[in-house]
């Protein structure tokens, strides 16, 4: 993902802002990291380039 | 009858480009202007969100349920996040919601329990799927944004567009094509 991805994000429980922390990082695209939400504290994965946003209850099921 | 058998072909895990994709893309790429946010919602291979930002220039970000349609997506160079319909999207942001979704009526009991299956069914209106999405995207849209929503007649249009009513959209019917089994509709929902 983008950071600029950002400004369209937010976490789904709450609809507040997310914060990255990046890991592992190729030229603008985020490959590793996770995103934290600044209102619930809930972390979502960032793996292979792409945020898994699902909630918690969904993250394993699905 | 469209058996879901045979729009399930051999692939079982990401429903691939069919006539309803094309069409899709083909309308969104007449629409969208080049300065404007689009998510398309459940985006499958990719191919519609592809072929919009390819022909537009505009900034698409795409999501799906299926980590399997998220890989494919992203392999075809598509911005994409794993989420439950709009759930992760932030409030106001969208001037164009694509969605292509999954509507073929299916009885309890015929179903897969597979990515196909995810991809396909849309419960017993095939609307299982479609009704909570009119619900929330009015949420995610920005003041002047709009929905270009695919419908097939096997769904029925006319409940649809009352869904959409009630949440305060108005429809206009952009594209009918017929096929055999159904004929497929592109619904712009605009407020």
């Amino acid at each position: 993902m983008k950071e600029s991805l950002l400004d369209i994000i937010c976490c789904p429980l709450d609809k507040a802002e997310l914060e990255l922390e990046v890991h592992e990082r190729e030229g603008e695209e985020i490959l590793e990291g996770s995103l934290t939400c600044t209102d619930c504290g809930e972390t979502y994965p960032i793996e292979d380039g792409i945020p898994n946003l699902l909630p918690p209850d969904m993250r394993e099921a699905a | 009858m469209t058996d879901l058998a045979d729009r399930r072909g051999i692939e079982t895990d990401v429903y691939q480009p069919a006539e309803d994709s094309h069409l899709l893309a083909t309308v969104a790429a007449e629409q969208v202007d080049e300065d404007n946010l689009v998510l398309e919602v459940g985006t499958g291979s990719g191919y519609v969100a592809e072929r919009v930002a390819g022909e537009t220039g505009a900034r698409v970000v795409a999501s799906d349920l299926n980590p399997h349609a998220c890989r494919a997506a992203r392999d075809r160079g598509v911005e994409v996040v794993r989420a439950d319909l709009l759930d992760p999207i932030r409030t106001d942001t969208c001037d164009v919601v694509l969605f292509n979704p999954p509507y073929l009526p299916t009885e309890e009991g015929e179903e897969w329990d597979d990515w196909m299956e995810v991809a396909l069914s849309g419960g017993e209106t095939g609307r299982a799927v479609i009704d909570p999405f009119l619900g929330n995207v009015g949420r995610v849209l920005a003041p002047d944004g709009y929905v270009l929503l695919l419908v097939s007649s096997l769904t029925g249009v006319e409940a649809v567009v009352e869904t959409a009513a009630e949440s305060g959209f108005s429809a206009v019917a952009l594209r009918d094509e017929s096929y055999p089994f159904e004929s497929l509709t592109v619904l712009k929902l605009h407020r």
